[in-house]
């Protein structure tokens, strides 16, 4: 049973220019890759995946349309409902661990660095952004005692180019037990076509349309497949993502039509 | 599993347990997780001729106990692009289409389209509580011009949703009867809401919604009940089914097959298997051979 929690907005983070970290007053004790879907009374719901995962809840979000404008609206003080967390998270294997985020997609992705060494792991985070003053988490992952590399479209940090650039160089030269990642569905499509070349075992992070979150609406449900986002996901194992021809490809909006990423 | 099969209206089921419209029901992957289920057919989620976007969420949230609110508000990629996801299906199950309009004749073209996609059967839904436009199901009248027109246009069997919101239910019913209707499934969800007591504002995007789940049996029950008296054609009951026994208080009450929906929540996609299973457990505990045997039982 996930019923509607209304609870406080503790504090509000100014991450960059455009990311915000909400922490809200809601004890939680998550799985990192685990959603919870948002409430803002009166305007919308939205799926997000946890950034803070112990303790207070926290999410954190990029300023992209209508909701999430109106989420950076809000002050310490106000309030937000949350269903969840939900859907299952990501799975720890092996030693040697290596995270590819790509913008916002850093969130799910810094509490599971920080779970895993914790847990004497050894983490790698391959983090990717347009330009250097929208990088997330950068600090937050190199304090918790992972090794940082850095990617900008533009060149402003790290390596020129994208995260998948510094993927496949880096896979040359060492090796990993299991990949993560999340980010935009086209990224991580390449992250998983560059992991298959090395055999590297990858868990992605996807992102679709949520209208229940619960598993029985139908709207999230991934082609070829049938597994539903919300519930089998909302991280997958490259074997699974790879039986779908909807994964990198396309997704369905709010109606159901397919909505193509790219070219089709 | 002996026993199990049943006809409606012409339509073969190999157990009587189907997926109830607007759940899984958006396209061919996930219809198909219904029918792994072990579901004996399958009914799609509703569609109108054009796509529509439905209400802003949260559309659908648990209510206790064991109850769901929804106010999806018809979401559908319109009917084409719905019927080339049920084209896709390979006929192991019979799969039902359920088709909206804003008009008697909106709805046939709708059907006349899921016709054209070789469905083996059409629901109309008159008793979508979440749409602005006219409730067809709420007067005799009205649900009658939409099955006349839908029956003139494909030889499908034609099933009319209703709704317990109607002023009276058994009217409709019978109406639809009359208009040519081949079966009725009774009930759609009942129009509900729910306040948060923080937020202090009605939880669903839409304030209204639609109540489904166990709270919602005793109501559909006797919704079953009563209709069947007084109908010949055959009815599926609909509302609050999560188990064998509440199937086989719907068959007593003279169900001919039961729709499950909400019960996917709280059993998993399985389901229908498992009821199936538990529905075969009680016929064989009290010697009966078929379904058909205890059909309506409870009218003596």
């Amino acid at each position: 049973m996930h019923e509607m929690q209304v609870v406080e907005v503790k504090r509000i983070v100014k991450e960059t220019k455009r990311i915000r970290t909400f922490i809200l007053d809601l004890d939680v004790n998550a799985i990192p890759g685990q959603f919870v879907m948002v409430w803002l009374p009166g305007v919308n719901e939205k799926p997000m995946s946890a950034s803070y995962t112990k303790g207070d809840l926290g999410i954190t979000v990029l300023r992209l349309g209508d909701f999430t404008r109106r989420l950076f609206e809000l002050s310490e003080g106000d309030l937000l409902g949350i269903r969840g967390p939900m859907g299952r998270g990501f799975k720890i294997y092996g030693d040697r661990l290596l995270l590819v985020g790509g913008g916002v997609g850093v969130a799910p992705l810094a509490p599971l660095a920080e779970e895993a060494l914790r847990d004497g792991k050894e983490v790698t985070a391959i983090v990717g952004a347009l330009t250097a003053s929208e990088l997330l988490f950068v600090d937050r992952l190199k304090r918790a005692g992972a090794r940082v590399l850095i990617s900008t479209d533009d060149g402003t940090a790290g390596r020129k180019g994208f995260t998948t650039d510094v993927l496949a160089e880096l896979l040359k030269e060492e090796s990993f037990d299991q990949c993560f990642t999340c980010g935009p569905e086209l990224m991580m499509a390449k992250v998983l076509d560059i992991t298959r070349e090395h055999r590297l075992p990858t868990q992605a992070s996807l992102h679709r349309y949520f209208k229940c979150g619960i598993g029985i609406c139908g709207q999230c449900v991934l082609d070829g497949t049938g597994l539903r986002v919300c519930k089998e996901g909302p991280t997958f194992r490259d074997k699974e993502l790879r039986k779908s021809h909807e994964f990198g490809r396309y997704w369905r909006n709010a109606a159901g039509q397919k909505i193509y990423f790219g070219r089709r | 599993m002996h026993g199990l099969e049943v006809e409606v209206a012409g339509i073969m089921l190999k157990n009587p347990t189907m997926l109830a419209s607007g759940i899984m029901g958006l396209s061919a992957a996930s219809l198909r997780r219904a029918v792994r289920g072990g579901a004996g057919a399958v009914v799609a989620k509703s569609c109108s001729s054009q796509p529509r976007e439905g209400n802003p969420n949260p559309t659908v949230i648990e209510v206790p106990p064991r109850g769901l609110l929804n106010s999806v508000g018809l979401a559908n990629p319109g009917c084409r692009e719905l019927a080339e996801e049920l084209r896709k299906l390979g006929g192991e199950v019979p799969v039902i289409a359920s088709v909206y309009g804003f008009s008697p004749e909106e709805y046939a073209e709708n059907a006349v389209l899921m016709q054209q996609a070789g469905v083996d059967g059409v629901e109309l839904n008159l008793s979508c509580p979440n749409v602005e436009g006219t409730v067809f199901g709420y007067r005799e009248e009205l649900a009658q011009e939409v099955v006349s027109e839908v029956k003139r246009r494909v030889k499908l069997p034609v099933f009319a949703k209703l709704t317990a919101d109607a002023g009276d239910v058994v009217s409709v019913a019978k109406a639809c009867e009359e208009a040519g209707a081949d079966g009725i499934t009774a009930i759609n969800t009942l129009r509900a809401m729910s306040i948060d007591l923080t937020a202090r504002q009605p939880v669903l995007g839409n304030r209204v919604g639609g109540l489904s789940g166990a709270c919602l049996k005793p109501v559909a029950l006797r919704c079953v009940y009563e209709i069947a008296e007084e109908v010949r054609i055959p009815v599926i009951g609909c509302g609050g089914i999560s188990t064998g026994r509440d199937a086989v208080e719907f068959f007593l009450a003279g169900a001919r097959a039961v729709q499950i929906g909400t019960a996917v929540l709280y059993r998993g996609l399985n389901v229908f298997r498992k009821v199936a299973q538990e529905i075969a457990e009680y016929l064989e505990e009290r010697g009966y051979s078929s379904v058909g045997d205890i059909t309506g039982m409870a009218h003596r």
